[in-house]
């Protein structure tokens, strides 16, 4: 029992120290949350339209550069470049998909258009 | 006019700074704060309402954590100034991609609709092309039925008129023959009773069918002047026709000529052939 509090105060105490050193803890979820919307943009075919690949790239990017600043010991400057990166993979998902939607009503339209001109069999 | 534009932005961001008011915002916030006004502006409003909203949210945390501490949470404010900047392009590009996606909808309706259009316009016409067809065809046999009882009816007022004429389909139509003796008395051009009775029916019968021309020709035997009989045969022709005429039948469709002796169908040498020689020749054209 008294073994135990102390153990809680131990850890608490080292924690305290850890804190106190500047030092934030290995931004896991932000990397994670990054690179999964790096892979939605992806799979939403972010790479195929230039707008949205640069974007994309953007994140990629910034993804390294957290990495190299997590072995620095960087925590906390890597996570911003994780949100960051998190933000660039969604505006590349978003602009592909805006691309996709924008090209799918330009063929409907011509559809419309050449079936108006066809004459009549 | 350039430079001094941009030496009065350095003279108040120095102002600014020198003063100790808050400093200009970081590049990050004011991209972020024209980001959002475009997208806000956009169909994104109204299409994309969520996202717009994350857009707002995170730009209002920016916003406060420039005021917070301009200083201090320098770096902290523009992250979130770049993440307000891209969540705004993001709803602004959503809310595009959302009107494009109406717009798409809305012209595959459109096709589907010119497409049953056409289909159904295609078709009325083959209803209307079928009907007329069949239109058509029932005029024909209405057209061969008619024209069926018409030759029927012909044939009928001929065969009455048997002991009087002859019918036969030759290149130039259709000649029916008819004996001078019966038609008129000697020397005259005047029908006879009996001979009016019988070209009521002739015309009759010919009045059913749809005739081109009848030229009625008026023949004598060889004697008498040639002259007499040239003007013989055609009063005698000309009193068929109006006959005719005064029957129902077309003048306009009627011709009569006189052609005297010269062409007999049998010999002048004798009383028998003379007589058959003094006639009147219809010749039907259809």
């Amino acid at each position: 029992m008294n073994r135990q509090i102390l153990t809680l105060i131990g850890s608490l105490a080292i924690s305290g120290i850890v804190s106190a050193c500047g030092g934030a803890a290995v931004p896991n979820q932000e990397m994670t949350s990054a690179k999964a919307a790096v892979s939605g943009a992806e799979v939403g075919g972010a790479q195929d339209e230039p707008q949205a690949e640069l974007r994309l790239k953007h994140a990629r990017d910034r993804i390294a550069e957290a990495e190299k600043l997590i072995e620095e010991g960087e925590n906390e400057a890597a996570a911003r470049k994780l949100r960051e990166a998190q933000a660039d993979a969604e505006l590349a998902l978003a602009l592909s998909l805006e691309a996709k939607a924008i090209a799918d009503a330009e063929r409907s339209l011509k559809r419309v258009k050449e079936l108006m001109e066809q004459p009549q069999s | 006019m350039k430079k001094q534009h941009l030496g009065s932005v350095i003279v108040l961001a120095t102002a600014a700074v020198a003063c100790g008011a808050p400093s200009l915002p970081p590049p990050e916030l004011v991209s972020a704060r024209e980001a959002y006004t475009v997208a806000a502006n956009g169909p994104a409003s109204q299409l994309v309402p969520a996202r717009l909203d994350e857009a707002k949210q995170a730009l209002i945390q920016a916003e406060e954590a420039w005021e917070d501490d301009p200083k201090v949470k320098d770096e902290e404010t523009r992250t979130l100034a770049y993440i307000a900047e891209r969540k705004a392009r993001a709803a602004a590009a959503l809310g595009g991609a959302a009107k494009a996606e109406k717009e798409r909808k809305k012209y595959d309706d459109e096709y589907i609709e010119l497409e049953r259009k056409r289909a159904s316009m295609t078709k009325e016409e083959l209803g209307k092309v079928k009907s007329s067809l069949q239109e058509k065809e029932k005029e024909l046999q209405r057209e061969r039925e008619a024209r069926a009882a018409a030759e029927q009816k012909l044939s009928a007022a001929l065969s009455s008129l048997k002991e009087m004429a002859s019918v036969k389909e030759e290149a130039r139509g259709m000649v029916i023959t008819l004996n001078g003796a019966v038609l008129f008395t000697t020397g005259k051009s005047e029908l006879l009773p009996l001979a009016k009775q019988k070209l009521d029916e002739v015309a009759k019968a010919l009045g059913d069918q749809e005739f081109k021309k009848i030229v009625i020709e008026g023949h004598t035997d060889s004697r008498g002047t040639v002259k007499d009989n040239e003007k013989l045969s055609l009063a005698r022709a000309t009193s068929v026709k109006n006959h005719l005429v005064s029957q129902g039948l077309d003048g306009s469709k009627i011709e009569a000529v006189g052609l005297a002796a010269t062409r007999p169908i049998d010999t002048n040498d004798t009383a028998e052939g003379r007589a058959n020689n003094r006639r009147v020749e219809l010749i039907v054209t259809h």
